[in-house]
């Protein structure tokens, strides 16, 4: 006897074994269905007794087992099924022959058999016969169970009179010895007749009686011949049969404790037995307790010892749960010693076992287990090693060793691969690992990793994965090797060394080279799902962040619909209560947007924590909630790189709010999905951004180059900006293009500058213009056509300088003023162009363009000093300007209608300009509007400015150092030169002949003829003036300095020489008429004086007391007489 | 004297693992490892009434053919330098409770009371 049991329990002892076995050629699996059937008639109840008869089937059992049955009943095969095939009646001799054949070999011991012939019909199937059964096919056999039964009950009318036999065996009779076949040598020529003898063949029998008893269900009955049989075995010191008498006594108690029975899961094997067993747990001892009842004496009629029964009270029969266990330390003791009972011993250990698991006494149990691994049944081969670590793993699971469970299971998978094996079973051995994860506390789904400290024994854990990834190679599954050696990587990364996770990577990549790893769930045959693992260790992410787009694209919500939306989030303006909640942080909105159709960011900060390169190839978003394209990135992070920024792009194609979930990464040929929702170490202030419909895109290009210049107070973000260094009052052209680089149409655009130089505006000084002309028609091109170069915005910076009256004071070419001219000033301005378009603008958004301009004035020239003289004509004057060049260059100024100046650097000129008076009247006046709302000082400032622009246009001064520039006068006038420069506002003209009459114009007329003089005031002034008196005085001027005013012989008035004009209203014109009749030839001049009539009548008096003298400037009126020609002719 | 000396936390993985004959390691690993279960069913079978009387020693935990293991002692000499050392380092400000234990002092006492290779 060889070969273990490992599945043996104690309530085995009382069965039957019953072998079922093919006889001929029978189909395996027609076979074990027929076999389940017979198997499931597991516990017969006998009609007559009230017991139950339990039976083992076994489909194979070896016969020299068979030999110990006299040692255990159990192991005795008493009954025998044979299941055979028999297509006609010519095979049925053969078949029959066959299965007494088959009989022979239990022959000794079988009390019963019985042949299931399937397929046979026809005569011999008619025949009745109690030992065959006929059916016609595998599928029509109704009875199959039925007929077991029967079977089952004449093998218990068997088992019960041998035992009626041998328990009322006649003490004269010899009683035989029982003995165990490797004894048998022993016991040649020994004295038969002595004592000793007689009462070994006693206890022998006894305990022979004992099992017989359990067997047919008489429990009480089979206590009290074990206990008898203990007595006398111990008295003789025959140990074997002195442990199975033991074993036997301690069986019978597990069965009256434990009826629910001992071997666990075991039982799951034939669930519906397991279903009886419970079902009649509960009357399943009465019988044997009933028997003692009924027939209390029965025993006493025994042959073997009257009296013995008497001995042992009925109610110590029965073990206590603790003598259980002593009693089989005893029994093992006792088995130990005889090395041919390895097996005894080693089943006896099991079932100890089992009975410790029940109780919970672990311990104890391990105490036998320890026992039963050292004990050594000689050569076992590769098979039975495998099987006999398999169940002491699983017996270390049953009394919760798990760790020993799992130790004992990896030996046995270890084993299924031994080198010894010429075939190895590495699937076999891939599952027995898989089984022992638990034991190791490891979990293959790296979920169970991600959060807390690591669990359970890293060294141990990595050995085993190791062997799984080898295992799994070795069956044929690359796919499962990558999968554990990637969760092996992710997992353990903390406790390898180096030099380990450059193996491990190498062998990684050596794998994913010929399978991919990838995201999905690996299923295995046995149901097993493994987990994909994401590398989120490789590389570790440490935050997240998503990017607003650059300022340039940044989209704004119109201000109206803006508080709209704004109004709907909550009734109150401020709440103090602030909600923390720490876990909504990730779902928190972003208070930025994306545009669809623009190519968004997202920053993550992340680290390589391998001592080598690791390259990350197709780094990608992982998102949800609209439609998103993921542009994926590769990367290569230096061996243990500190934190690393990798910014990941994608562009979201619809509109809605979307969500950062996670990333995808590929390493080592494994690609991963990494979810921040796994990633408790990931900081982030946000995954949820709004993403808008999509607006155009413009972008801006100047002929000007850029500048990194940045703006003063940089207040707000420029997309851009320009820098030019200028002259005052230097012009410079800047060409700014438009482009529509996005795929919507441009719909609106809006141009607004402003200048943010605030600190020179406190001054007051500088002005900026921005003239934007041909914003109008620039909508249209870009909407037609993209990138269309829009030129024509001139931005000239004349910097009127507005020096006050007090530049009047300051001596010309002090020093004072000139480190204040030499200042350069800084001047910068912002152009902000606002567009949108497309479906962004139905939503209401806008993009902003901003072009950042900054512009250094260098001084360049400078009027100190400005005067005016009086010019020949009344309506015109000359304006005597001081010019100051304050750059290092040789500069060159004209004006109009003037001859150039030169001007070396730092030097002073006056040059004089004539102009024509101005009539400031005609400047457009500012509407009620504006007046009302402004103050009387910025009104009188307007109109100056308004004045000194018109002067500045009509002047025109230039100056030419490298470029050209103009000049301005406007800060030097003073109330008087502009007085001067005004034009009256009384206009005099004087006609002479007809023909108008100014300053240089000589009039002609003929000695002797009639010279009609007309005097017209035109009165623009916005009050009426007069009554004036007008006195026309001729004179002779001899150019001498001698003025002959006694010409009453030359020149005649015909008519008066004074006029009278009364008053003129504002607007209107009032004429004198006169005439002059010359008496001889010569040059005269009219003198036209006028007096205010209103004041008094003396001349002169009262004039320019109401009225400026400037106001009566007449021109002087020079008239040549000639003699007629006629006279010439005569 | 000890051929391998290991500390284990109380969610049963080393904090501290050393062994002699360095060149199988692992065997060593796999019978502390083992043993745990005898640790356990010990601790757990005092009950918790009686933790806190429990004896530290838990005596032989598991006899393997060439070593014994012993659960946790403080009635004799070595155990009670271990016990000591363990303290100290629990004592250390900038341990981490739960960390692997890397400190000197303690890696120099587990040698003095191990088997000195040869």
């Amino acid at each position: 006897m060889s070969v273990p049991d490992y599945m043996q329990c104690a309530e085995d002892h009382q069965t039957v074994l019953v072998v079922v076995q093919p006889v001929g050629i029978v189909p395996e699996d027609q076979f074990f269905r027929i076999y389940k059937r017979i198997a499931s008639v597991a516990q017969v109840s006998i009609r007559d007794s009230q017991r139950n008869l339990y039976i083992r089937y076994r489909h194979h059992y070896l016969p020299e087992n068979n030999d110990w049955g006299d040692f255990q009943t159990h192991r005795k095969v008493v009954g025998l099924i044979c299941v055979t095939t028999c297509g006609s009646g010519k095979e049925w001799p053969q078949t029959s022959e066959r299965f007494h054949g088959q009989k022979e070999v239990f022959g000794a011991t079988l009390y019963d058999s019985r042949l299931l012939v399937f397929g046979l019909q026809g005569e011999i199937a008619e025949q009745q016969r109690t030992d065959v059964a006929f059916y016609p096919s595998y599928d029509d056999c109704p009875d199959v169970e039925k007929k077991v039964e029967d079977f089952v009950e004449s093998i218990f009318i068997v088992l019960e009179s041998k035992r009626l036999d041998r328990a009322t065996d006649k003490s004269g009779d010899k009683i035989p010895l029982l003995c165990v076949p490797f004894e048998k040598k022993d016991f040649v020529g020994l004295d038969t007749d002595s004592r000793h003898y007689k009462k070994r063949c006693q206890g022998r029998m006894r305990k022979h009686v004992g099992d017989l008893c359990l067997q047919a269900g008489m429990l009480q009955d089979a206590l009290v011949h074990y206990h008898m049989a203990v007595e006398l075995l111990r008295s003789v010191n025959d140990f074997l049969w002195l442990g199975a008498a033991l074993e036997g006594l301690c069986s019978a108690s597990v069965i009256f404790h434990y009826p629910g029975g001992t071997a666990g899961k075991a039982a799951g094997r034939n669930p519906s037995a397991a279903q009886g067993q419970a079902a009649d747990a509960g009357k399943r001892h009465r019988p044997g307790a009933q028997e003692v009842l009924i027939d209390p004496g029965a025993l006493t009629t025994n042959g073997i010892s009257a009296d013995t029964s008497s001995e042992i009270g009925r109610a110590k029969n029965c073990l206590s749960p603790e003598d259980i266990i002593e009693k089989y330390k005893e029994a093992i003791s006792y088995y130990g010693k005889y090395k041919n009972a390895g097996v005894i011993e080693l089943e006896a250990c099991v079932k100890a076992v089992r009975v410790l698991a029940i109780q919970k006494r672990a311990m104890e149990a391990s105490e036998f287990l320890q026992n039963a691994v050292y004990i050594n049944l000689g050569q076992l081969s590769e098979e039975e090693k495998i099987q006999r670590y398999s169940i002491l793993s699983e017996l270390y699971y049953l009394i919760g060793f798990h760790r020993k469970s799992a130790f004992f299971k990896r030996v046995a998978a270890m084993q299924c691969v031994a080198p010894t094996i010429p075939e190895p079973g590495w699937r076999a051995c891939y599952k027995l690992l898989l089984e022992t994860l638990p034991g190791y506390s490891l979990s293959l789904d790296p979920k169970d990793f991600s959060k807390g400290a690591h669990r359970g024994w890293a060294a141990v854990q990595m050995r085993l994965l190791h062997e799984l990834v080898y295992a799994s190679r070795r069956m044929g599954n690359p796919g499962l090797s990558v999968r554990h050696l990637s969760f092996l990587l992710q997992t353990m990364l903390d406790f390898l060394s180096d030099q380990e996770k450059k193996e491990v990577t190498q062998s990684l990549e050596n794998y994913t080279s010929k399978c991919p790893g990838g995201m999905e769930v690996i299923t295995l045959p046995d149901g097993l799902r493994l987990h994909p693992v994401p590398f989120t260790k490789l590389p570790i992410v440490r935050s997240v962040k998503l990017l607003d787009l650059p300022v340039s694209l940044r989209p704004h919500k119109q201000k109206g619909l803006m508080e709209n939306s704004m109004s709907t989030k909550s009734p109150f303006i401020y709440s103090p209560i602030i909600m923390h909640n720490r876990g909504e942080e990730r779902n928190k909105k972003i208070d930025f947007q994306w545009v669809q159709g623009d190519v968004c960011e997202v920053q993550l900060m992340v680290y390589n924590p391998m001592p080598f390169e690791l390259r990350v190839e197709n780094m990608g978003l992982l998102t949800s909630g609209v439609e998103f394209e993921s542009l994926p990135a590769a990367l290569s992070l230096p061996a243990e790189s500190g934190l690393y920024p990798v910014t990941l792009v994608g562009v979201p194609r619809t509109a809605g709010n979307i969500t950062v979930n996670g990333y995808h990464t590929s390493v080592f040929g494994v690609t991963s999905d990494c979810l921040l929702d796994s990633l408790t170490s990931v900081r982030t202030s946000g995954c949820l951004v709004e993403v808008i419909p999509s607006l155009p895109r413009l972008q801006l290009s100047t002929s000007l180059p850029r500048s990194a210049h940045p703006l003063q107070p940089s207040k707000e973000e420029l997309s851009s900006s320009v820098s030019v260094q200028l002259f005052n009052g230097e012009t410079q052209q800047l060409t700014i293009t438009l482009e529509n680089i996005g795929s919507e149409d441009l719909e609106t655009l809006e141009i607004t500058s402003k200048i943010s130089n605030t600190k020179e505006r406190l001054f007051g000084e500088f002005l900026i213009r921005l003239d934007f002309s041909g914003g109008e028609n620039l909508l249209q091109d870009l909407m037609t056509v993209n990138g269309i170069s829009v030129t024509g915005l001139p931005i000239s910076s004349p910097l009127r300088q507005v020096l006050k009256p007090r530049a009047e004071t300051r001596p010309p070419g002090s020093e004072s003023s000139k480190t204040d001219y030499n200042h350069v000033k800084m001047l910068e301005a912002v152009m902000t162009f606002k567009y949108s378009g497309g479906a962004g603008k139905v939503e209401g958004y806008y993009r902003d363009l901003t072009l950042g301009l900054h512009v250094d004035v260098e001084p360049s020239v400078f009027f100190t000093r400005v005067s005016t003289l009086p010019a020949t004509s009344t309506r015109q004057c000359h304006l005597l300007l001081d010019v100051f060049n304050s750059t290092e260059h040789e500069l060159t100024v004209s004006a109009q209608n003037n001859q150039d100046l030169v001007l070396h650097a730092s030097e002073c000129q006056r040059m004089a300009i004539q102009v024509d008076k101005f009539d400031f009247d005609t400047l457009p006046q500012p509407d009620q509007e504006t007046v009302r709302y402004t103050s009387l000082k910025l009104l009188e400032e307007e109109r100056l400015h308004a004045q000194a622009s018109m002067i500045n246009s009509t002047l025109g001064i230039t100056w030419d150092i490298i470029s050209f520039g103009e000049a301005s006068v406007e800060g030097v006038l003073n109330q008087l030169v502009l007085d001067h420069l005004q034009l009256a506002p009384l206009q005099w003209d004087v006609m002479v002949n007809g023909k108008p009459c100014d300053c240089d114009i000589i009039a002609d007329c003929k000695v002797g003829d009639a010279v009609p003089l007309e005097v017209k005031l035109t009165n623009r002034s916005k009050n009426t003036v007069g009554p004036f008196a007008l006195t026309v005085v001729p004179f002779q001027d001899y150019q001498n300095g001698v003025q002959n005013y006694d010409l009453q012989d030359a020149v005649t008035f015909i008519g008066s020489n004074t006029f009278y004009i009364d008053t003129v209203n504002p607007s209107e014109e009032s004429l004198c008429l006169g005439a002059l009749l010359f008496l001889y030839s010569g040059d005269f001049y009219l003198n036209i004086k006028f007096q205010d009539d209103s004041v008094g009548k003396e001349p002169g008096a009262g004039q320019g007391k109401e009225l400026p003298l400037s106001w009566f400037g007449l021109p002087s009126i020079h008239i040549r007489a000639q003699e007629a020609p006629m006279e010439a002719g005569a | 004297m000890a051929v391998c000396i290991a500390v284990i936390a109380k969610e049963n993985y080393p904090l501290y693992i050393r062994s002699v004959p360095t060149q199988n390691e692992l065997k060593f690993h796999y019978t502390v490892h083992t043993s745990l279960d005898v640790v356990e069913e010990k601790i757990s079978a005092v009950g918790k009434a009686m933790a806190d009387q429990r004896e530290l020693y838990l005596g032989l935990l598991y006899p393997t053919e060439d070593y014994k293991v012993y659960g946790y002692v403080t009635n004799s000499k070595m155990f009670r330098k271990l016990h000591n050392s363990f303290t100290d380092v629990m004592c250390n400000p900038f341990y981490n409770p739960g960390d692997t234990i890397q400190s000197k002092a303690f890696d120099g006492m587990v040698s003095a009371m191990m088997v000195q290779a040869s």
